[in-house]
């Protein structure tokens, strides 16, 4: 009798010590579940979900504030696999946060440009090279196609173009293959 | 005969055989349209102007990159046009070319020869001479040779590959019959180049001529010509390896990690040229065949000449054609024949126009299953390809697709699958890209929220050291003041206490 109890007392502070240790050694940082969210996002950082940012977005949707709906570049599938990871039903894209549209860039008519810098200063992802009265230009690489530089331009000089299919990025199209 | 031969695969006799291995020179064309694009390593950048002279071999655009190879001026006269045509992609979009006018003289830039001499050069040497001569894989996969052969660590043995990848393509067939002493001294330079042990030239057991005359002009005992059964897909790198060595390249691997080099045999002649004469790589042979020509032949042509200009001198007939640049199997189907040859176009497919059969339900029957060289399942491919479920895919290994066409061509429902399978892979690629895309744009994203956290940061620290530094200095200009205020009472006391 005695010598169970202080077995089983034994084993107790054993593996308390060690779930212990491990709540620290493996301690996870913020919302796990944030991350996630994140990872579904576009990352196109236009602010079109009332946030300013997709993690923004995302810290809301994690604690319930937000709908899942709310994000037009990531389209019907992203809102799909976020009702998928979230466990709720499937909703279809609120149209009053915008509309879904192909993937496009920024492009600056630089003749235009007057070197105001507001653009640098809209600009979520840092796309923008530039500075005060000299010309501006676009890093195509990294511009996310947001649209937060237009309404900032005092000249109107930028522009949304439809990123063009390239030798390497060019996707057969399905609907031909099944009917050839 | 070798006895580990790989698992599926199918025989197809030629349909077309090319009866004299003769090769036809084909006279420098009038206008030479050059593409930029390589199949493999971005785009060249020019480097001549509209309205230069050049002559034929003079280097017309330069590298943009490590894996890039410059693009030679194949024949001489002026330049005409530096810009985007239409080019042999199955996507039709325009890429960028440079146009070449005839000046009809063919004159040549000075050639800097090596010589026989090529054993006193270094193995960088030879492979720079590679890369400056502009040589790219010739088999049709175009990719540029210098990577490859700088990429081997402790190469064991180089393989050159002349089993003619494609049935109906005669190239390298009739470039071993015609060119045998240069292909076994072009071997030697690799093996020179690479430091591998031996080298084994792989020839399907069908082409008995170009057999007899490459042996009858090795006599490098590091130098084995192996004769090998004919099978199609036994041109694809990591199955001729499996048939030759018994060793298997693993998945998402390249042979050169398994210390094995694997060339074409066209490449091979053009290293040769690069190498012991200084010729860049402007011509290359280019089979002309089908159902829509009298006279299939093997062609030397210079790049950029238009397919029209090689294919008249095959008699086509006046049927309306549908034609194919590659072969049967892996080809593209083009819609003009208007397009240039390119460094890859190792065959022109002419063929009269047939309506294309009907595509009917799969039927379970797994022909495809049993024809895929590479043991892939193509009928569950296809089931998640066609659903766009492009994990799904991925799990049953679609990276490991050579799109070689075994399955299609088996299939009794005429199910173009490796159509299938090649969207699959554009739409992982796009997915990858945009993945990668959005980390970019987290990361910067991020980056830009700590900016301008920390500026406002430092700002404030800076504002709060600005307020308490004006504090001291008030606190010390007050007791300054109060200093004098006091020294001026005292002056005024002890005037009153004098006066008084």
């Amino acid at each position: 009798m005695l010598d169970s109890i202080l077995i089983f007392s034994i084993l107790t502070l054993i593996l308390g010590l060690i779930l212990g240790y491990a709540a620290i050694k493996f301690r996870i940082e913020g919302n796990p579940l944030v991350n996630q969210i994140d990872k579904i996002l576009p990352q196109t950082q236009c602010g079109q979900c009332n946030y300013p940012g997709c993690r923004p977005y995302a810290e809301a949707l994690a604690k319930g504030e937000a709908q899942i709906n709310q994000c037009p570049p990531g389209g019907q599938d992203g809102a799909d696999e976020l009702a998928d990871l979230l466990g709720v039903e499937q909703i279809p894209l609120n149209t009053e946060h915008g509309e879904t549209k192909e993937p496009m860039v920024a492009v600056v008519d630089e003749q235009v440009c007057i070197g105001c810098t507001l653009c640098i200063q809209a600009c979520p992802v840092d796309a923008f090279v530039g500075s005060s009265k000299v010309m501006t230009t676009v890093i195509a690489k990294e511009c996310t196609g947001c649209e937060l530089c237009i309404p900032v331009c005092p000249v109107d000089c930028i522009d949304m173009v439809e990123i063009q299919p390239t030798l390497g990025t060019y996707i057969p199209n399905i609907k031909d293959i099944a009917h050839a | 005969m070798l006895s580990n031969i790989f698992r599926g695969g199918i025989h197809i006799p030629n349909p077309y055989p090319v009866k004299n291995p003769k090769i036809v020179k084909v006279p420098p064309p009038e206008k030479a349209v050059l593409i930029l694009q390589q199949k493999v390593g971005g785009q060249a950048k020019p480097c001549v102007e509209v309205g230069d002279k050049v002559l034929t071999g003079q280097v017309i655009a330069g590298t943009s990159s490590q894996y890039c190879v410059p693009i030679h001026a194949s024949i001489s006269g002026t330049i005409s046009a530096i810009d985007k045509q239409p080019i042999p992609h199955p996507s039709g979009i325009d890429a960028m070319c440079i146009t070449i006018e005839s000046d009809g003289k063919d004159k040549w830039v000075e050639k800097e020869e090596c010589g026989a001499d090529f054993l006193s050069c270094k193995p960088e040497q030879i492979i720079d001479k590679i890369r400056s001569a502009g040589i790219v894989g010739m088999g049709g996969a175009g990719f540029p040779t210098h990577i490859k052969v700088s990429s081997v660590k402790n190469a064991n043995t180089l393989v050159v590959n002349a089993t003619e990848c494609e049935p109906g393509i005669m190239c390298d067939d009739s470039l071993m019959q015609n060119y045998p002493r240069e292909i076994i001294r072009g071997t030697e330079i690799l093996l020179h180049a690479c430091s591998a042990k031996k080298a084994i030239i792989a020839i399907e057991d069908d082409k008995q001529e170009a057999f007899n005359s490459l042996l009858m002009y090795n006599h490098n005992d590091k130098i084995t010509i192996q004769r090998i059964p004919t099978k199609y897909t036994s041109g694809a790198d990591k199955l001729l390896i499996k048939s030759l060595l018994d060793v298997e390249v693993p998945a998402g691997k390249h042979p050169s990690d398994i210390g094995v080099l694997c060339h074409n045999v066209g490449t091979v002649k053009a290293i040769h040229d690069a190498v012991i004469d200084g010729r860049p790589l402007v011509s290359r042979i280019v089979t002309v065949t089908g159902s829509g020509v009298e006279d299939p032949k093997n062609y030397e042509a210079r790049l950029g000449t238009s397919f029209a200009s090689v294919v008249s001198q095959s008699k086509p007939n006046k049927q309306k054609h549908k034609i194919r640049m590659g072969g049967m199997m892996m080809g593209v189907d083009v819609n003009s024949d208007q397009y240039s040859i390119c460094k890859i176009t190792n065959c022109i497919f002419i063929n009269n126009f047939e309506p294309e059969p009907q595509v009917n339900e799969c039927i379970r029957c797994s022909s495809c299953n049993q024809v895929c060289p590479i043991n892939l399942l193509p009928q569950q491919l296809y089931w998640s390809s066609k659903s766009e479920s492009i994990d799904k895919a991925l799990e049953y290994n679609l990276d490991n697709c050579i799109e070689c066409g075994c399955c299609s061509y088996v299939c009794p429902s005429n199910i173009p699958l490796v159509d299938y399978f090649v969207f699959a892979k554009a739409v992982n690629k796009k997915q990858i890209n945009d993945a990668e895309r959005a980390d970019i744009a987290r990361q910067r994203f991020e980056y830009r929220e700590f900016r301008i956290e920390r500026n406002m940061s430092e700002r404030a620290e800076m504002m709060a050291k600005k307020k308490k530094a004006l504090k001291e200095k008030m606190a010390k200009e007050k007791q300054q003041k109060d200093k004098i205020a006091d020294a001026i009472q005292r002056v005024s006391k002890s005037k009153e206490n004098k006066d008084a």
